[in-house]
C-alpha cells in the first residue's frame, strides 16, 4: 500500500530542494496549505521522484521563498492560491491578481483560519445566501 | 493591427465559465491570460463540518464528470491515514468504475471536439457510443452520474454475475464503433487539417507547466499514475501507459483514442479475474485517528490529488483537492501562441478542461 513519506524542513532548504528536484528533472506534483492545529502555516511539497511521491511540509512561518522561478508554471498557481486562502506571502512571487476569491478580494488569506459560522454571517450580511 | 479579443467568463462557445484575454496581431495570437475562479464554491471548507460519510458524497459532486475519481482519492487519503487494507474484489470494482468513467469522459471530449470543428456527423456518433457507456454505469450503480460506489474501506455495492456478464457484452459491442470513431479520427483530412500542428506544447513546456494526464502524455510525459505508482490493484492488469510527442491537438486526440482500447482491456481482465471475497471492510462509520496523507488516483483529464489532515474528530481538519485542470488550464497560453483566434476555442478544448472541477 502507497505510504505518504513525509520529511519536516525548514524555509531555509526550500529553494535548494527545489533546485536539486528541478535539476534532475523531478515534478513539482502540488502544493498544498493548512494552519494547524497549533495555528503554524503549513506548506506542503510534493514531488514526484520516480513515481513515488516524496512530502515535504514546512511549519511555522509567515513568509517564505517563492519557487516559481525554478518550477515556474508549476509552482505559479499553487502559490497564488495558497496567499489567498492562508495568512502567508511568497517572497519573490508575481501575482497575477486574485484566483479564485471575488474580484474585490482584498489580498489577505484569511479563509483557513476564519470559522465557516463567521464567513456564513459575514455573506448573510452582503445579501447572500448564509 | 492589434487587438484585444476577451473571450468568457459567460460566453456560447464555453460549457463552463471561465475568462481568456486574447492578444492579437491581426488573426494571430501573440499572447493570452486565462482567469479562472467563477464556478468557486469553497468545498474545500465545507468539508471542515462534515464527517467522512458526508464529504464522500461532497466531493462526489466536485466534478460532473469525474464523480468516481473524487470520492475515490478521497478514500485512499482517509484509509491511508486509518491504516487500512482495501479487500481485492472491493478494489477491482473501485477499477470498473473509474475505466468505465475514463471511457465516458474520453467520449464526451472526442465528440465535442468533433463538434468544434464542425463535424456534427462524428460528434453524433460519438455521443451516441457514449450513451452506451451510461447506460452500463445505470446498470451497475443506479446512476448516470454520482454513482455512489465508494464507502472508506472499499466499494460500496457488489455486482452479480448477470451484471458483469452484460458489461461485457456492453463491452463488447462499443469495440465497433470505437474502431469506426479511431478509423475518422486517424485518417479524416478535416481532422488533420484542423489538429495537426495546432496548439502546440512543447516536451519543456508540458514538464515546467506540470502538465498531467493525456494533455502532458501528448507533450512525451509519461506520468500515468496507474502505472507509475499503482494503486487499487492496477498492478495487476496488462495496459499500456499511452504516450505520444506530437504535442498538438492532433496528439492530444491520440492519446485519448488509444486510451479507450486500454480502458477495455482493464474491464475485461477485471471482469475475468475478480477474486470473491468481501467488498469493503464493514466500517459502518469510519473512526479516523490524527494524521495526514497525500492520495492521487488518474483521473479521466490526468493526475488528482487529494491532501488530507485528520485532527482524530469527527470531521476533517482539511481536505485540499488539486484537479487535473489546475496543471492543464495554465498551459493553455503556451499552447495559444501564434495560433489564429478560430482556433483559440479548440485549443482551450484540447485540454479537456473543468472549470466546475478547477475552482471547486
Amino acid at each position: 500500500m502507497h505510504k505518504t513519506n513525509i520529511t519536516n524542513i525548514t524555509k531555509e532548504e526550500i529553494v535548494p530542494l527545489a533546485e536539486k528536484m528541478f535539476s534532475k528533472r523531478r515534478r513539482l506534483v502540488i502544493i498544498n496549505g493548512y494552519v494547524d492545529t497549533e495555528g503554524k502555516n503549513s506548506i506542503v511539497y510534493n514531488y514526484d521522484v520516480e513515481g513515488r511521491v516524496e512530502t515535504y511540509i514546512c511549519r511555522g512561518y509567515e513568509k517564505l521563498p517563492s519557487i516559481t522561478s525554478i518550477f515556474k508554471g508549476s509552482a505559479q498557481w499553487c502559490e497564488e492560491e495558497i496567499c489567498e486562502m492562508m495568512p502567508i506571502e511568497f517572497e519573490g512571487l508575481n501575482k497575477s491578481g486574485r484566483l479564485f476569491l471575488p474580484d474585490d478580494f482584498d489580498g489577505t488569506g484569511q479563509i483557513l483560519v476564519t470559522p465557516l459560522a463567521e464567513l456564513k454571517k459575514n455573506n448573510k450580511k452582503e445579501g447572500g445566501i448564509a | 493591427m492589434s487587438y484585444i479579443v476577451p473571450i468568457g467568463p459567460y460566453h456560447p462557445s464555453l460549457e463552463e465559465p471561465i475568462h481568456v484575454k486574447l492578444y492579437t496581431d491581426g488573426e494571430i495570437i501573440t499572447d493570452s491570460d486565462v482567469f479562472i475562479g467563477y464556478n468557486h464554491r469553497g468545498i474545500e471548507k465545507l468539508t471542515t463540518e462534515r464527517n467522512p460519510i458526508q464529504t464522500i458524497t461532497l466531493v462526489e459532486r466536485v466534478c460532473g464528470i469525474c464523480s468516481h475519481s473524487h470520492p475515490f482519492t478521497y478514500c485512499r487519503a482517509l484509509e491511508e491515514i486509518a491504516g487500512m487494507e482495501v479487500p481485492k474484489r472491493g478494489q477491482y470494482i473501485r477499477v470498473i468504475i473509474a475505466e468505465l468513467e475514463r471511457l465516458h469522459s474520453h467520449f464526451l471530449w472526442l465528440g465535442l471536439a468533433a463538434h468544434i470543428i464542425g463535424f456534427d456527423s462524428l460528434f453524433m456518433y460519438t455521443f451516441s457510443a457514449r450513451e452506451n457507456v451510461m447506460d452500463m454505469l445505470e446498470m451497475l450503480s443506479g446512476n448516470r452520474v454520482n454513482y455512489a460506489m465508494n464507502i472508506v474501506g472499499g466499494a460500496r455495492r457488489d455486482f452479480s454475475s448477470e451484471q458483469f456478464d452484460k458489461l461485457l457484452k456492453m463491452v463488447n459491442d462499443l469495440k465497433e464503433p470505437y474502431k469506426k470513431i479511431l478509423d475518422i479520427y486517424a485518417n479524416d483530412k478535416t481532422v488533420a487539417l484542423r489538429t495537426k500542428g495546432v496548439g502546440v506544447l512543447t516536451k519543456e513546456d508540458a514538464f515546467i507547466f506540470g502538465a498531467v494526464g493525456p494533455t502532458g502524455r501528448a507533450s512525451s510525459q509519461s506520468d500515468d499514475v496507474r502505472k507509475v505508482d499503482p494503486y487499487s490493484s492496477y498492478e495487476d492488469f496488462d495496459f499500456k501507459s499511452v504516450s505520444v510527442d506530437n504535442c498538438d491537438v492532433f496528439g492530444r486526440a491520440v492519446v485519448r483514442l488509444l486510451e479507450v482500447e486500454e480502458s477495455f482491456k482493464i474491464i475485461e481482465q477485471a471482469i475475468k479475474n475478480i477474486p470473491d471475497g468481501p467488498i469493503n471492510l464493514g466500517t459502518k462509520i469510519p473512526k479516523i485517528p490524527a494524521g495526514e496523507a497525500f492520495a492521487r488516483t488518474e483521473a479521466p483529464r490526468g493526475e488528482l490529488t487529494y491532501y488530507v489532515v485528520s485532527d482524530g474528530g469527527p470531521s476533517n481538519y482539511r481536505v485540499n483537492i488539486h484537479v487535473p485542470t489546475f496543471k492543464n488550464a495554465a498551459t493553455v497560453p503556451a499552447m495559444l501562441k501564434n495560433n489564429t483566434v478560430a482556433d483559440a476555442g479548440l485549443i482551450v478544448a484540447s485540454i479537456d478542461p473543468c472549470f466546475s472541477c478547477l475552482d471547486r
